[in-house]
């Protein structure tokens, strides 16, 4: 008692803004319960947009968390975040649309990667070689420019099944409507053009290699100049010949069983497809977020602003890719089918029947819930939450990062390579948010705007909750969730307010304005945000 | 000179954006030693801690520890060569309670259950906190887990900067005894503003003032050379 009492006083602020939050929350619930339905059916519209405000909640979360983590971690600012969370609707979207051209496109990014992972025997032999000063510093840029004229001849060459908006057989919403009926059909499979295809996969594995090169060579005449020579000491790095072997293998597989392998995807249940799709843009995310850190990010960490630049400029590039990739028109993706039972026996009427016949609805106090956007969305928002909370607090990686947060430098000290911690950071941040987008796609939709209005809910999210905190994350997306959800459905049924004969309704316009209007409002009170920590 | 010196700093230069910090230091640490760095305010001991491991890197000069140079490798290869750093105002990481902030010291597995019985013995107060987080500590507990969390790894050269800072009497005596001990098996470069402090413990010394090394010798000289003492270590 006595500690609870100590803990007020000293976060008095934090204590009287919860409670303010909490009444105002009462009133709202208040406000939404309907004085002429019967019993539990009172409360219908508490129920749904409570569920409904947890569902936004979720997904604003799962970005927001990595966003916070990279922040605090390395006082990054990742605008792209938004574009990232986009790229995983669209790359969820197409492997459970268009399962056979993710198989057509696994092939050359893999051959491409494959030269990639030479980079430490690169680097290793780079050091033997100790090139004169004019040598090292043409070399990576002869790669570079021979890397770009291989990959140009084979890449538009190499037969990716592609879809057209205008044309009705192969538009993206054709297929998607085919797939929610499971009714997908495999196009015809294309071959190399003009070449063969011996000469355009090895151009391929050639391309990735000389890009390799490229890097190892700026890598090096980094370290030239001055930034730590590394040590030179180490052994020959096998593992990567072993890793790059098994790629080629497996890019050359994949190419082998391309319409086999298509024509399995596009026949399985579109659970399955969903499960895959949520792998697949995961993956990306992971890659992407490591590259980008590898290669734009890294070169520059101690100029914070033009980092912030940076990761704009690379927000616009990925909106322009995925007009270019997927052109401009809405998309929607279809529910996994154990959510998406219309038949008989829905809406459920009860957990039992919601398992059994998978009902895309269950009927609750008189209301219609959506089991994918209303249930399963918090689900995995709230197993997010704990997974994330355990990794921090429970393992190795956490631990440092937990440290690093706090004093890189003196983490670096104790003899840990902050830098590679770095890169695993980003990539898992970025892995939840391309999670956050792939999972919201059959809830939200596919526009190219998607990333624009969530990067701004995050940022209001975690202003909210406290830029670095992960509690903050977590409480500052649930407000913002329920905030947004609760003035929809106000929406709709309109505020009676005392001395006004119309009940007055909030256009939804005002979402996004109200939420930033919370946000100043209780960054006036607490400018480091609910759970931020003053410096 | 001597090759029984585990660490050999020659005549480094540091810069700190566009600050010339360090303008020639060099420092000689024979193995087994306690060494002192003397100086006022802002003479840059806590910068030269920082350029041996790298986090300020120096830009001319070399390093020689252990018959490595270190110039050029970075923060985190330097420290695991076997170098423990206790910083200037302790930088116990607060998010972490006492055990987590002395696990994240392993350089491999079980570095901390080997080192275990010997941190408890020299800071038997660590023990009974073990699970508190690291901003609940007091001043003094948290210099004491600064250096058990040094002392978790096999280290052969420990660098101490101002152990004694704002702590009471009692406990400067016991940081003391606890140094004392640890030199007995490992190599110790110690800033100290304390005067009284350092010659108790230090063989060696070396004074910088404004970014270089001006004097160095033996500690019991020090002690009988007023004029010094006067010169470069007095209120100016
Ligand atoms: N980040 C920095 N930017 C600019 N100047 C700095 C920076 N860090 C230190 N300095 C300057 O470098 C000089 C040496 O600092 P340093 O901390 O090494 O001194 P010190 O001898 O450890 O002093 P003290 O006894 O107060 O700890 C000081 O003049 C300080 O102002
Ligand atoms: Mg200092």
């Amino acid at each position: 008692m006595t500690t609870l009492l100590q803990s007020f006083r000293k976060n008095r602020a934090l204590w009287v803004t919860l409670l303010v939050l909490c009444i105002t929350f009462l009133m709202a619930v208040r406000g939404l319960v309907d004085p002429i339905a019967e019993g539990g059916e009172r409360y219908k519209n508490v129920v749904i947009t409570i569920l409904r405000g947890l569902s936004t909640g979720s997904i604003i979360f799962l970005v927001a968390s990595g966003f916070s983590i990279i922040f605090g971690l390395m006082n990054v600012l990742n605008m792209a975040h938004g574009a990232l969370f986009m790229i995983g609707a669209y790359v969820g979207w197409t492997m459970a649309v268009r399962p056979d051209t993710v198989v057509d496109a696994f092939t050359p990014l893999v051959l491409l990667s494959a030269g990639f992972t030479l980079l430490p025997f690169l680097d290793w032999s780079l050091q033997k070689l100790n090139l004169p000063k004019v040598a090292g510093g043409l070399l990576p840029w002869v790669g570079l420019i021979l890397a770009i004229v291989v990959l140009g001849f084979a890449f538009p060459k190499y037969p990716i099944t592609s879809w057209d908006v205008g044309s009705y057989e192969i538009s993206p919403t054709n297929y998607a409507f085919a797939a929610s009926q499971g009714q997908l059909v495999a196009p015809e499979p294309e071959g190399f053009a003009g070449i063969s295809p011996l000469v355009g996969l090895g151009s391929i594995i050639l391309g990735g290699i000389l890009a390799a090169i490229s890097m190892a060579g700026f890598a090096a005449n980094r370290r030239r100049s001055g930034a730590g020579t590394g040590s030179t000491k180490e052994s020959l790095p096998w593992k990567s010949f072993l890793i790059f072997i098994g790629l080629v293998f497996l890019g050359w597989i994949v190419y082998f069983f391309n319409t086999p392998i298509s024509t399995f995807l596009l026949n399985i249940d579109t659970t399955w497809l969903f499960i895959l799709a949520v792998l697949v843009a995961v993956a990306t995310g992971v890659l992407l977020g490591a590259l980008i850190e590898a290669t734009l990010v890294r070169p520059l960490y101690e100029t914070h602003l033009y980092v912030l630049m940076l990761t704009l400029g690379v927000s616009s590039i990925i909106i322009e890719v995925v007009r270019a990739i997927w052109g401009a028109p809405e998309f929607t993706m279809p529910r996994p089918s154990i959510f998406d039972g219309t038949g008989e026996g829905c809406p459920a009427e009860s957990l039992g029947a919601l398992i059994e016949h998978k009902c895309s609805t269950i009927q609750v106090l008189g209301g219609r819930v959506r089991t994918y956007n209303e249930i399963f969305i918090p689900i995995l928002g709230i197993v997010v939450l704990i997974t994330v909370w355990i990794l921090l607090q429970r393992t190795r990686l956490g631990m440092i990062v937990r440290a690093g947060v706090q004093d890189s430098d003196m983490v670096k000290a104790l003899g840990i390579n902050v830098q590679r911690i770095f890169t695993i950071v980003f990539a898992l941040g970025v892995g939840l948010a391309t999670l956050g987008g792939v999972i919201g796609a059959p809830s939200t939709g596919l526009t190219t705007t998607l990333g624009d209005s969530l990067l701004i809910n995050l940022l209001v999210a975690l202003a909210i909750g406290g830029l670095t905190s992960y509690p903050g994350a977590a409480a500052g997306a649930l407000i913002v969730g329920l905030l947004q959800q609760f003035i929809i459905k106000y929406g709709q049924i309109g505020i009676h307010i005392p001395f006004m004969d119309e009940p007055f309704k909030p256009t939804p316009p005002l979402v996004p304005a109200m939420t930033v209007l919370l946000m100043v409002v209780i960054l006036l009170v607490m400018p480091n945000g609910l759970f931020g920590r003053k410096e | 000179m001597d090759n029984k010196a585990l660490l050999h700093v020659n005549n480094i230069h540091t810069f700190i954006g566009q600050f010339h910090i360090l303008e020639g230091v060099s420092i000689h640490v024979p193995k087994g030693k306690i060494v002192a760095i003397l100086g006022r305010n802002g003479a840059g001991k806590t910068t030269t801690l920082k350029s041996i491991l790298g986090l300020t890197p120096p830009s001319q000069g070399s390093i020689l520890f252990d018959g490595q140079e270190l110039q050029g490798q970075r923060s985190f290869e330097i420290a695991a060569l076997g170098i423990g750093y206790v910083p200037e105002h302790r930088a116990i990481f607060r998010d972490l309670n006492v055990s987590e902030n002395l696990k994240i010291a392993e350089r491999k597995k079980g570095d901390l259950a080997r080192k275990e019985a010997f941190i408890f013995d020299l800071f038997p107060d660590l023990k009974r906190l073990i699970q508190l987080q690291g901003d609940h500590l007091s001043g003094g507990q948290q210099q004491m887990l600064a250096i058990a969390r040094a002392l978790v790894p096999d280290n052969k050269l420990l660098l101490i900067d101002e152990p004694t800072e704002g702590l009471a009497p009692v406990l400067i005596e016991q940081m003391m005894a606890a140094i004392r001990q640890l030199s007995a098996e490992t190599t110790i470069l110690l800033v100290e503003q304390n005067f009284i402090v350092a010659s108790q413990l230090a063989e060696d010394y070396v004074i910088i003032e404004e970014g270089q090394s001006v004097k160095a010798g033996k500690m019991a000289d020090l002690v009988k050379d007023p004029a010094t003492i006067r010169r470069y270590l007095e209120a100016a």
